[in-house]
């Protein structure tokens, strides 16, 4: 029985320490409702159980899956090929990550209907699959990492110039919003599969990661090369805060499951499509392997259901409510402090941030070490999220304030650390981004919006993501450049 | 330094724990006088019909090699086997295999002459190594459990024979491969050898290749 109790008691430390810290706060400084306090808890016990069958569906379905397409993709030898199956993947991947939607919903209505629903998730549909493509080619025509990710930022700016500040902060969130809980496994594991057939062992090792950063690239140029085509200027309209005042507990729950499920089934289609398609003409498994992989996608799809029910009907109004008490007290210092040590304990609760550590252990064989990875994210995401407390509290911060300088540094940095660092960097950047992040500090940031007067609820809840998806490309280049001096051998000569 | 030849026997440690443990093996062989260490992750097999049923029977494994002299490798063997438990299942399992020679060890300490090298006794068990494609490992590990194998050990390998060497676009290509190894009773090894060689077909060029290994302590195997 120990595999299961192992991950169970992975899971069960991430997720405690942000149950543990609102509970504090619910007996000290921001009482919540009964009902409200025991949904969260509902929701803490629903996501535990789903993150640990969630995990195990990835490691048994998505990344045998990615892994797979990846050697399949490279051995084919046709650029053609892999061209094309780049743009479709990609397009379909995040044509259905129901993040995106949401995200692109919220958009239709401060844009006042200019930029319609449908548009953005398709233009950003296309932003990502043209950019996995150009990543997939990274890998397979070797090209250097920091130098492409240089060429892609670059493009941005200039672009960002002549876009409005708040377009940039729309299009800096969809990089964060199509990086879900399912597509970044299976990027992660596609880069892994292409380059794990390089004959050079380090650089199949850090072509493994990069991938998630160049793709999620994808959406900030997509959104900003479409603010400079539409007219809409500034954004106008604004969103209500709505924290469901019913007093039930279960129905919530019982509310949430049928559209998250139904989400779920959706986002997971293209990758069940293509496998299955990829299994008849191309991979032709036999038939255990076969199996395994689809009861992986089973749990893949159970985990993830129970999970987002549990984040959206537990969580969401938790934070939002957290928020906006917490504001109330005016101590904007408080505020700055809470948001940072909530950073810090959500993130270990990230689904792809298992996914990705994991991936790097094995990658490394154990050398780059998981908790010294989700120490450094956790202090960055921390950062981030204490930054969105300055710009919402403070009101002549803008996005970009932190954004122009945090990639100056990002990219500068990728020229004097070790280039698996950088790739590790900018797919964590994807992955902190996550489900977690995206409900539960999204919630936070908009309470603490809506308690200050000088804000506006949506449009600086636009920026959050942003900023969580910026400051783990700093920290762990940080880590890759300590990394860099301390594995230097002691007690041997160097000629 | 480095010619000890005459000094001792050269053997090979290994030790297959759970991930995570590897870094507790390293320390318990430093203090035991082991100058060093390789370690690498590995996949090993779990005995559970439930977990069998879900799937979920794998685990991940780290391995740690280490060529030393075989009088601190005994010693070094039992301080695993007293401070990993490896008595107890599950728990993981050490041996060591006779090595001929080796180039690049430095011990700072003489070796211990006075420990008589107890045993002497003939090898109780034997490492099989296969290798094959990446994705028959599971192969191999069925065909080796049907006749009487207790577990196995699969590490994910790269490497490429006269059969198949490829350059992908701008990439050359070493194809992957998975690494069996299973350790078995000498009188088993015949029947695992014969069944996992006609199930793989290894003696057809290009499937793969099989080496066994003589064993000369083992901990932490239980029947």
């Amino acid at each position: 029985m120990n595999v299961l109790f192992q991950k169970f008691k992975e899971v069960l430390f991430a997720v405690t320490p942000v149950t543990v810290i609102v509970l504090i706060l619910n007996f000290t400084l921001t009482p919540l409702d009964y009902h409200l306090l025991v949904r969260f808890l509902l929701g803490a016990f629903l996501i535990i159980i789903g993150l640990t069958i969630f995990l195990f569906g990835v490691e048994i379905g998505i990344t045998p899956i990615g892994n797979l397409m990846g050697n399949a993709l490279t051995r084919s030898n046709k650029v053609w090929f892999v061209g094309l199956a780049g743009l479709i993947l990609g397009f379909f991947i995040s044509i259905a990550e129901p993040d995106l939607h949401i995200l692109a919903g919220q958009v239709q209505t401060v844009t006042a209907g200019v930029l319609s629903q449908t548009s953005i998730v398709v233009v950003v549909s296309v932003g990502i699959a043209v950019l996995l493509t150009l990543g997939l080619f990274r890998i397979v025509y070797n090209l250097p990492l920091n130098k492409m990710l240089t060429l892609i930022y670059l493009l941005i700016l200039i672009l960002g110039i002549f876009s409005s500040s708040g377009f940039i902060a729309i299009s800096f969130d969809a990089s964060g919003a199509t990086t879900g809980a399912l597509t970044v496994p299976f990027m992660l594991a596609l880069a892994y599969g292409v380059s794990s057939l390089k004959k050079n062992g380090t650089a199949s090792e850090e072509d493994s990661f990069g991938l998630v950063g160049v793709a999620s690239a994808g959406a900030i140029l997509a959104v900003i090369v479409m603010s400079l085509f539409s007219r809409g200027d500034e954004l106008s309209g604004s969103l209500e805060l709505q924290i469901t005042q019913s007093s039930s507990i279960i129905a919530p729950f019982l509310h949430e499951l049928p559209t998250v499920a139904g989400n779920i089934i959706l986002a997971l289609l293209p990758l069940l499509i293509t496998f299955l398609f990829f299994q008849k003409f191309s991979i032709q498994l036999p038939r255990r392997a076969f199996k395994k992989i689809i009861k992986g996608l089973l749990y893949t799809f159970i985990g993830l259901v129970l999970f987002l029910t549990g984040v959206n009907a537990g969580f969401m109004d938790v934070g939002s409510l957290v928020g906006y008490r917490l504001a109330m007290l005016e101590q904007p210092w408080l505020v700055f402090l809470i948001g940072y040590i909530l950073g810090l304990a959500v993130i270990l609760a990230e689904p792809a941030v298992y996914v990705l550590t994991t991936q790097i252990e094995n990658v490394t064989s154990g050398y780059v070490k998981r908790r010294i990875v989700l120490f450094a994210l956790s202090l960055g995401v921390g950062c981030a999220v204490t930054l969105s407390m300055v710009r919402i509290l403070i009101p002549g911060v803008h996005l970009w304030h932190f954004l122009l300088p945090g990639y100056i540094i990002s990219i500068s940095l990728s020229y004097v650390v070790p280039s698996l660092f950088v790739g590790i960097a900018f797919d964590a950047g994807g992955v902190a981004s996550g489900p977690m992040t995206a409900t539960f500090v999204l919630a936070f940031a908009q309470g603490v919006a809506e308690a200050t007067e000088s804000a506006n609820v949506l449009i600086d809840g636009f920026g959050v993501i942003a900023m969580v998806a910026l400051t783990p490309l700093i920290a762990l280049q940080v880590l890759g450049f300590i990394y860099k001096i301390k594995s230097q051998k002691v007690g041997v000569d160097h000629g | 330094m480095g010619n000890n030849a005459g000094s001792g026997e050269w053997v090979l440690l290994c030790a297959i724990v759970n991930f995570g443990a590897a870094g507790k093996v390293m320390s318990v062989l430093r203090q035991q006088g082991v100058t060093g260490g390789t370690i690498f992750l590995g996949k090993g097999t779990v005995r559970n019909h439930l977990l069998e049923i879900l799937d979920l029977n794998d685990i991940r494994k780290e391995i740690v090699l280490s060529v030393t002299l075989s009088s601190l490798a005994d010693r070094a063997l039992e301080a695993l086997n007293k401070q990993l438990t490896l008595y107890k299942p599950h728990h993981g399992i050490a041996f060591t295999i006779p090595v001929k020679g080796q180039i690049g060890i430095h011990h700072p300490e003489a070796p211990d002459q006075s420990e008589e090298r107890r045993g002497g006794n003939k090898p109780m068990h034997n490492a099989i190594f296969v290798i094959v494609d990446k994705g028959k490992a599971e192969e191999v590990v069925e065909a080796a459990k049907s006749v009487g194998a207790r577990g196995a050990t699969v590490i994910n390998a790269r490497g490429s024979g006269i059969h198949e060497t490829q350059k992908l676009f701008a990439m050359s290509i070493e194809p992957e491969k998975e690494i069996v190894m299973i350790l078995a009773q000498t009188e088993l090894t015949d029947a695992i050898v014969s069944k996992v060689s006609e199930e793989l077909q290894i003696e057809e060029p290009g499937k793969g290749i099989m080496f066994i290994l003589n064993v000369d302590k083992t901990y932490g195997l239980y029947d």
